[in-house]
């Protein structure tokens, strides 16, 4: 725990920065939707209804409790029309999931990890993270990857 | 519960006894195999932390990244704080839960909590763009490239070295489950056997049962013959009975006035009588030895012309009108037998001839030898024998409905009276029994209407010896 202080004074630099990322656009949404392009800030993300999702993953110890909105509440939003939606991250990770996932299980597009806004140089702004701990199938590899962190955009197709 | 049901349930169970063992065996078996492969199901999923050489080469690729945008001629602050940020997010995965313990056990975790300090100090969110800070990120970077490229390196040994052992441990697990499973498969067989084994016991008891149930029938069909044996026989008594009655009480009515010639006749009648009464014991005395096994043949060489000539000459006498011819082939002709016996045969055979046959006709008797047998054969022109009653004829008690029906005597009035247990049904079959008691058989041919043929066959006696006559 020696890199703990590290860590909470990086957060208190991050959590001081924050109203700054909260007004710049973090996600963009493109594709089969209305209109070209959605642009999304992080206070676009949190005016969408909040839920809570407590589950373990598999790169942190414990159930975390995550705080955000629900895919499927995001792809209304924008009207989506399709099947697939390509998630690209940060760094140019990017994974193909079925729209239907989101219908099937409460998938989260989490804004926060107990209590503790997701930020950049964790796996925020969003992190797409799935009800693992509820649906035994979703407990393999195949839908480990589909949790994307550092989401920056969505195309639906 | 009755102490005789408690016994039974307690039977039934020690029945299932041997099974036990076995099952346990076979359930033991499949529970442990179906463990082991449950456990090794569970075990086959893949986790994303076991994918540490990919975060790995992540963190590797993002320090380039930044090494790369802040070595280029044309720098970009806003990229390089996105690198720097993904750079510091790797780490920081790295630094943690899962990611933290696997590095630990591999020695490096000090490292990476080294370079995330290190980079730290240079955070451009705090220290502002400029090309000092750009120079030094250049140079943490040269300096972090190899040393992640180490971590890499132990990361995929590790792996490696996981892998083969986790493979080595599913092949014994396999193994394992193959043993059971083999084990398993053992017992059912074991089971089936036992099973098959059981059915067969089931069966070989039915079976007693069966056979039970059949000589509890035969039983009784020996006692309703021997209740139909009682009421012939009495029936069969009754009749020189009265004929024996009649002429004693026409003698006593005669008084005085008999004459010689009376009682001559009369004693002929009584005489015959006495025969007939005499044979009928004989026969029911033989019967009633043979069916207890009491009748034990005597053997001894019989002469067989001698033995037939007698009977012939004996029958001559009750039959004086009757025409009757013997024949011999070559010699003396020995047989292997019981002198009472055969001669009850001969005298069966001969009476029956003489009854069921017209009284001016012949009746003939031809003694001779083929192969190992001896055989006399008696020969008559009556009816002959109907062929449906044919198979019965050594039946006891058969009583045929037409033709010769030597065993029914239906037409004993017409003849003399004379036939041993005549009209019993008995005679024939009697006669029959008496033959294969001597090791021989009686055979016959006849034609409807013209005539019969019976023959006894006796063994031919091997070395001739004295001859009984």
């Amino acid at each position: 725990m020696k890199q703990a202080p590290r860590l909470w004074a990086c957060a208190v630099v991050l959590l001081t920065s924050w109203p700054v990322l909260a007004d710049m656009p973090v996600l963009t949404i493109t594709g089969a939707i209305d209109g070209d392009e959605a642009s999304l800030t992080v206070n676009d993300l949190r005016a969408l209804p909040q839920h809570q999702l407590t589950t373990s993953t598999t790169v942190t110890d414990g159930t975390p409790e995550f705080t955000g909105f629900l895919m499927r509440d995001l792809l209304a939003t924008v009207q989506a029309q399709g099947d697939t939606v390509v998630a690209y991250a940060m760094n140019d990770y990017r994974m193909e999931i079925p729209v239907s996932d989101f219908h099937d299980f409460d998938v989260l597009g989490a804004l926060s990890m107990d209590g503790m806004p997701l930020n950049p140089r964790d796996k925020g702004p969003v992190w797409i993270v799935y009800p693992r701990d509820n649906h035994r199938e979703l407990q393999d590899i195949r839908f480990d990857t589909r949790w994307v962190w550092q989401l920056v955009s969505l195309h639906v197709e | 519960m009755t102490d005789m049901g408690a016994r039974t349930m307690q039977n039934q169970w020690a029945q299932y006894a041997p099974f036990l063992p076995v099952l346990l065996v076979f359930l033991g078996s499949l529970v442990f195999a179906l463990a082991k492969s449950s456990a090794l199901e569970r075990d086959m999923r893949i986790a994303a932390t076991q994918n540490m050489l990919w975060v790995v080469t992540q963190t590797q690729m993002e320090v380039l990244a930044l090494t790369l945008a802040v070595g280029g001629p044309d720098r970009d602050d806003a990229q390089i704080s996105q690198r720097f940020d993904l750079t510091l997010s790797r780490m920081n995965l790295l630094m943690e839960g899962p990611q933290a313990r696997y590095l630990e056990d591999i020695g490096h975790l000090g490292a990476v909590q080294d370079m995330s300090a290190s980079l730290l100090a240079l955070d451009p969110l705090e220290m502002g763009h400029s090309p000092d800070l750009h120079a030094a990120l250049f140079a943490l970077g040269q300096d972090l490239h190899p040393q992640i490229n180490r971590i890499a390196n132990d990361v995929m040994t590790r792996d490696w070295d996981k892998s083969a052992a986790r493979l080595d441990a599913y092949r014994a697990t396999q193994r394992l489950i193959i043993i059971a499973v083999s084990c398993a498969f053992l017992a059912a067989l074991a089971i089936s056997w036992v099973l098959l084994r059981n059915q067969r016991r089931l069966h070989r008891t039915a079976l007693e049962h069966m056979r039970a149930a059949n000589l509890l029938e035969q039983e009784r069909d020996v006692s309703a013959m021997y209740r139909d044996f009682a009421a012939i026989v009495s029936h069969q008594m009754r009749t020189p009975l009265s004929l024996i009655d009649s002429s004693m009480h026409r003698l006593a009515r005669m008084g005085d006035k008999v004459g010689a010639s009376d009682v001559d006749e009369r004693r002929r009648i009584v005489g015959d009588a006495v025969g007939r009464l005499t044979r009928l014991v004989d026969t029911v005395l033989l019967l009633a030895k043979l069916d207890n096994d009491q009748l034990k043949a005597r053997f001894m060489p019989l002469a067989m012309d001698q033995i037939v000539q007698s009977i012939m000459d004996e029958a001559q006498l009750r039959h004086p009108h009757r025409m009757m011819r013997l024949s011999c082939s070559d010699g003396a002709i020995v047989a292997r037998g019981d002198r009472h016996l055969v001669g009850h045969i001969i005298e069966n055979l001969l009476s029956n001839a003489l009854k069921y046959s017209p009284a001016d006709s012949a009746v003939e008797l031809r003694v001779f030898a083929q192969g190992n047998d001896v055989a006399c054969a008696v020969t008559d022109q009556g009816h002959g024998i109907a062929a449906q009653d044919q198979p019965y004829l050594f039946n006891r008690y058969f009583r045929g409905a037409e033709g010769d029906t030597r065993q029914t005597g239906q037409r004993s009035g017409q003849g003399t009276g004379q036939g041993t247990g005549q009209g019993t049904g008995l005679g024939l079959a009697l006669a029959h029994e008496l033959a294969q008691l001597q090791g021989g058989r009686i055979s016959f041919e006849t034609w409807p209407g013209k005539g019969s043929v019976f023959t006894l066959w006796l063994p031919a006696m091997k070395k001739r010896g004295e001859y009984a006559s």
